[in-house]
Order: structure tokens, then sequence, then C-alpha cells
């Protein structure tokens, strides 16, 4: 380890690191993003520093909302990481180079390529849009990233070359688990409607909405495309076509306020069935606004993993990351479960002693991913049909839970979702 | 007819937001020439210090809405005399460039502000409804209404019947002879600046009273006033009000009606309806509906 060097072998490897491409910990191989000097700010100062980058919504993007609590949380994750020593030798900085891409795929790319020669890896690449803009070059690269989206495609290598390292279900499994769940435990639906944004979340979460109905023999009253209220002004139509549809169970796939306008509005013109709620339609502060009533009566918000107050090793550190601050949202603990897949990457690619780029992206397929109990442990790679994640968490707004929700089942699977056959992404 | 009369009534009250934004609009390109393109972002203000007057400060909410009205014309006042007043004898252009820099500014003022929260204002009347021809209409809607054309009429007033009114529309008729008559130019030009960030705060408090609240993004709503003044007229007030109820009526019908009888012309095609009527109104009428026609000597 870096802490045994003195002196001469440093000087020694200084020269040796120019024909190697540097000498990190032990004998690791290392290359672009991993350097011999401690991080910024570091924590183990006898440490080399791996670069991760960060390309999120940070100012004025749609989902600047949530991005920002995500990055917090990935950035106390690795905190965590280099207290309890860094991984192989280095400690882990993801600050450095985090820019601000409003979730514009043009900005995401010019940022990338700012960034490449200086990072292993991405510890967030947020959207799946802007995602895809970088993905063949994250390919020539053998960059390999979190994502911070849940689109179906991640799943599959046709999609990402592998690239992505995704935690947790996907849009289009999210919604067959809650209509499993709902199914079983409040009645069978005999109309769904999806409403939503189009492309990979909306239409993800519409694609597996479509499945469930023809694998449970109900009927399927279509998908309502709407958008962020910045650009349609509000969510009127969807109410209106919401309250046409007949459905008595309706799957949403928005953003929060726009949640709350729908939910809300469509209560208020006396509409009676119940909305199942992607996990990014859902904002503590909605508990503050006048859909608050409605939302608690008819909202049902479903989830990759529990919520703050959970019972596994991973929400206790989470909580002790915060000390006494909440997080204005869930976003703190996506960002930090999201980093899992990248820590295991990391610590398999440094047991090789190759922490270049290319030995991190040998080293995804197969991965196995422990969560500390916040999810299954997961193997990345390999047939998406057996090694997907398809549990979820059930959770029912509460304003008496740290962020408003509360849950009422977890690790739930249903039958529907477990018998999808999982052959390609859902959309896109 | 009900599903026609509500929406008609949902189309009344986005429209007269539309209407107090496009007034503002309207009142500084009388008196400067300049387009402001800074309005959505004194809206978002609006919104954002009503929610931290009524939610936060705890006022009662009319206290709280006057409060965040004076405290945006203060702002609007501001970026007048810092940022338009030395652009004076400029060409329009380049002012309406440096109001695209204010707004640029005022924005991201307001993400910082506003950060990852939802926020909403404190009104009174939630989602409750009321009846309307024995209909069942959503008060806030009314509201909207009321409150945005009794503002506007107040406006109306004061233009008409008091000295700084006169001032102003002096100003705007001919600067320099406003000037050589006695008047502050430079006071009428920030006079209508906090004019126009009053009616934004209102107007960012009417959006702000959707059942979702509102996010910084919101602010980009207002950016629905320029067809408004554009149909309505650059220059004219009483334009703005016809084009902004216009509008929101055409967008309600569009929502209520477009997604049954003519989806081919896809999703959310209500945001595209005012660009349409404004197009459509424009090839017949290119100074809009009550603007006044520029006579140039040749």
């Amino acid at each position: 380890m870096r802490s045994f060097r003195s002196g001469w072998i440093a000087a020694a490897c200084g020269g040796l690191a120019l024909v190697v491409g540097g000498c990190g910990s032990d004998d690791a191989e290392t290359g672009p993003g991993v350097s011999d000097d401690p991080c910024p700010d570091a924590v183990n100062e006898d440490n080399g520093c791996i670069y991760l980058g960060v390309l999120s919504d940070l100012t004025e993007g749609p989902f600047a909302a949530l991005a920002v609590p995500i990055t917090d949380g990935q950035v106390a994750f690795w905190q965590r990481v280099n207290e309890e020593g860094g991984i192989g030798g280095y400690d882990v900085d993801i600050t450095e180079y985090t820019r601000d891409t409003r979730y514009d795929p043009q900005e995401h790319s010019a940022a990338y390529r700012e960034i490449e020669p200086e990072i292993l890896a991405l510890a967030q690449t947020l959207g799946t849009e802007t995602t895809e803009a970088i993905l063949g070059d994250m390919d020539s690269d053998d960059v390999v990233g979190a994502p911070a989206s849940w689109w179906s495609g991640w799943n599959f290598e046709d999609n990402d070359d592998g690239l992505i390292l995704e935690a947790g279900y996907s849009y289009c499994l999210e919604s067959q688990i809650g209509l499993d769940w709902f199914s079983e435990n409040v009645a069978p639906p005999e109309t769904v409607l999806a409403v939503g944004y189009p492309g990979d979340y909306g239409g993800d979460s519409a694609a597996g909405v479509e499945a469930w109905t023809e694998a449970a023999g109900a009927q399927f009253a279509g998908f309502v495309e709407t958008a962020p209220n910045a650009q349609v002004g509000s969510q009127d139509a969807a109410v209106g076509q919401v309250l046409q549809s007949g459905a008595d169970v309706v799957v949403l796939a928005v953003g929060p306020a726009e949640t709350a306008e729908i939910v809300g509005g469509s209560a208020a013109n006396g509409f009676t069935g119940q909305f199942l709620g992607s996990v990014p339609t859902w904002n503590p502060a909605l508990l503050d606004t006048p859909a608050a009533p409605a939302l608690q009566a008819l909202y049902t918000n479903v989830a990759p993993w529990e919520d703050l107050d959970a019972d596994t090793e991973a929400h206790a550190a989470i909580r002790e990351s915060l000390g006494d601050e909440l997080p204005a949202n869930q976003g703190y603990i996506y960002g930090w479960i999201w980093s899992y897949p990248v820590k295991a990457a990391l610590e398999a690619a440094a047991e090789n002693d190759d922490l270049t780029r290319e030995g991190v992206r040998a080293v995804v397929d197969g991965l196995e991913v422990d969560f500390e109990g916040a999810l299954p442990a997961t193997t990345l790679g390999g047939d998406p049909n057996e090694n997907v994640n398809r549990t979820a968490v059930i959770n029912k707004p509460d304003p008496e839970a740290p962020l408003g929700l509360s849950s009422v089942a977890t690790g739930v699977t249903g039958t529907n979702a477990d018998s999808y056959d999982y052959a390609s992404a859902c959309s896109g | 007819m009900d599903e026609l009369i509500a929406s008609v009534v949902r189309g009344l009250g986005i429209g007269s937001t539309y209407a107090l934004l496009g007034v503002g609009f309207v009142i500084i390109y009388r008196a400067t020439k300049v387009i402001n393109f800074a309005q959505p972002a004194l809206m978002i203000l609006g919104g954002y210090f009503t929610s931290l007057f009524a939610t936060r400060a705890g006022l009662p909410f009319p206290v709280a809405v006057v409060a965040a009205m004076v405290a945006v014309a203060a702002i609007g006042a501001l970026c007048e005399r810092v940022a338009l007043r030395p652009m004076v004898g400029e060409p329009p252009f380049a002012a309406a460039m440096v109001t695209v820099g204010v707004f640029i500014v005022l924005l991201i003022v307001a993400f910082r502000l506003i950060g990852t929260q939802v926020l909403t204002v404190g009104d009174p009347w939630g989602l409750s409804r009321t009846s309307v021809l024995g209909v069942s209409v959503a008060q806030v809607d009314i509201a909207k209404i009321v409150i945005s054309l009794v503002a506007i009429g107040v406006i109306g007033v004061f233009l008409a019947r008091s000295r700084l009114g006169l001032a102003m529309r002096a100003t705007a008729l001919d600067q320099e002879v406003a000037l050589a008559q006695g008047v502050d130019v430079g006071r009428i030009f920030g006079l209508s600046w906090a004019i126009a960030g009053a009616l934004a705060a209102l107007a960012g408090m009417l959006i702000g009273t959707a059942s979702g609240g509102i996010e910084a993004t919101t602010a980009l709503v207002a950016l629905k006033a320029l067809p408004v003044i554009i149909l309505g007229g650059l220059d004219s007030i009483k334009g703005s009000v016809y084009a902004g109820l216009l509008i929101g009526v055409a967008e309600s019908l569009t929502r209520t009606y477009q997604p049954e009888h003519a989806p081919f012309l896809g999703a959310n095609f209500d945001v595209v309806v005012p660009y349409v009527i404004m197009m459509a109104v424009l090839m017949v009428r290119p100074y809009g509906l009550f603007g006044t026609p520029e006579v140039q000597r040749v």
C-alpha cells in the first residue's frame, strides 16, 4: 500500500511510472484518472487519488431538484469509502470533475470531452438521452459510469455497450411490480392508464403498463404524453384525459409538481381511481401543497429501495452521513445507492492490479455488487432475464416520515413482473 | 355543455394571468420601446416572495401578496437603474439584449433561492370549487380572473387619471417632447419597470396557486406572454388583455377537445396554439389586434 512507501521507492516509482503508466498501489497498473498524488482535501494523505467525473443537472435543468441531492449523496458515499481507507491505496474524488450539464445532451457531451482525459470513470451521468449522447465516446475511451436514471436499456449490452453500471429495477419493471402489488393487495385493476413524459422515463414506464395489462387481461387505456409544467404550463390536459379514461389505476411517470397537479386536479373533479407513481414523482414538499389530502388518499409511490428510516447497513450509513440534517428529498439516497456498482468495479479492478479504464471495464460483466442490504446482491451483465432486479418497495405519503413516505411493503415481487420476458429494452 | 363552460373558465383564468404579464411587457415597451425579456424572472421571484412572506414569515395572504409586489417592483426598478438606464439612446435591440442578460441573472438568483423545493404560495383557494351557471369550476380560476382584471383596471385608472400616469403616456408618445415639458423621463422608465415588476409578481402568485406549487423552472411559463403581446399589439394594454384571454381560452379548449377529436395533432398541441393564432392574426393585422401601425415618411 502507498502508506508503506518511502521516499526512495517513490522516486524509483516516478521513473518507472513513465514506462508502465503509473504506480499507485503496490504494483497496480494505472492510467488516466489515477494519480499517485493525494486527492484535493484528501482524507488519507498517504493515498493516491482516483478521479471520477460527475455529469449532472445542478442549476437550471428540469431535474436539478433531484440531481443536487443525488450528487450530495454520492459525495457522502465516497467520503465514507475514503474514511474507510479508500480503494487499493487510493482515495476517490468526485468533486474535482463535477460539471453541470443542465440535462442538455450537447452540454453533456462537451463536458464529457472536457473532463474525459482526467477521469477513470463516471460516478454519475444523469439522464438517458444525455448519457446516450456520450455512450459512443465512453465506448472508445473505455469509460464506465453509474447512471442517474432507470431506463430499461441500461440492462442490455445492445444499448449501453456494457458501460452503464445500473442499480435497481427499470421504470418498465417498476410499473409492472407496482401493478402486481396493487392487484394482489388492493383490487385487480380492470383499466389502467399511463401518464408520463415521452421517451426513456414515461415511455419506459408506459411500456411496462401495457405489458402488464396484456399479461393480466386488463384493459390498457393508453399513454397520455405530457411534459413538465415549464413547457406546457399546466397539467390540465392530462387531468382531462385521466377523467375521460375511466381508468381505475393511473400510473404516473412525471415530475413531483406535475404529480400533485394531476392527482389533486383529478380528485377535485371527482376522480376516484388510484395513482401509482414512479420513483421521481415524489418530493416531500408535496405534503405542503393543496394536493396533499388527495395524495394521501389516492397516491402510492413505487421505489427500488426503502426510504431513509430503513433498517439496513446502507441506510444506517446514509443516516450517519447526514447527522441531524435531512436531505431535501430522496435524491440523496438514490445517489448513495447508485454508487455501489462503481465501488465494486473499482475494488475488483484494484484486486486485479489493473486500475486502468480497460481494467475497470473488464470487470463489469459478471460483477457481483453488494448493496449493504439496500438491494439484493446483484450481478451486472449476463442475461438480464436472470440477473435484473425485480423487487420494489411500496410507499404511501406520510407526514410523520422523515421524507414524507413510509413503506407499506418491502421486497415486493409480482407474478407478471417476474414472468415478464426481459429480452430487450422496453422503450427507446 | 358543462365541459365547455368549465374549459372556458379555466382558459379565462390562465388567460388573465397571461394578460397581467402582457400588460407589464406593454408598459415597459410604451415607455422605453424595449421588450423586457426579464419579465419571466420577475414573475418567478414574485412567486418566491409570496411564498416566503405567506408560508415562512406567516403574514396574512393578502399582505404577503402586496409585500411580494413591492419587493419585485423594487427589484424591477433597480434593474432598470443599473442595467437599462445606461442604454438610453442606444438602439432598442441592444437594450432588449440587455434585458436578456438581466433575465439570466435573475433566473439564476431564483434558482438559488428556490433550490430543490416545490413552493406553495399559501393561497386560500386550494382545490376548492364553486358553481358557475350550474357548472363546477375551481375557485382559483375565478380568483385569477377577478384579481387580474382588478389589477389591470387599477393600472388603467392610474394611467388615465394621475399626473404620473399622464407623464407616462406623454413619454410613451414622444420622449423628447415629454422631456421638454419637464417630465423626468428617467423616473418614468424606473416607474414602468416597477409597475411591470409588481404585475409580474402578482402573476407569479397566481401561477403559484397550482396544486403542485411552483418550481424555479416555472419561470418559463411567462414566455407565453410573448405571443400575447405580439397578438394584442406591442403598445396596447387593451390588446394584451384581449389577447391574453383569447389565448388562454384557446389553449384550454385545445387541451379539452384536441386529444379526443384531433389526436393526429399529437400530444400537448395546446403549447403550439398561441403561436398558430399569433401567426394567423399577424398575416392580416401586422401590428396585432390593437397595435399602432407605424407610419414612416418615405
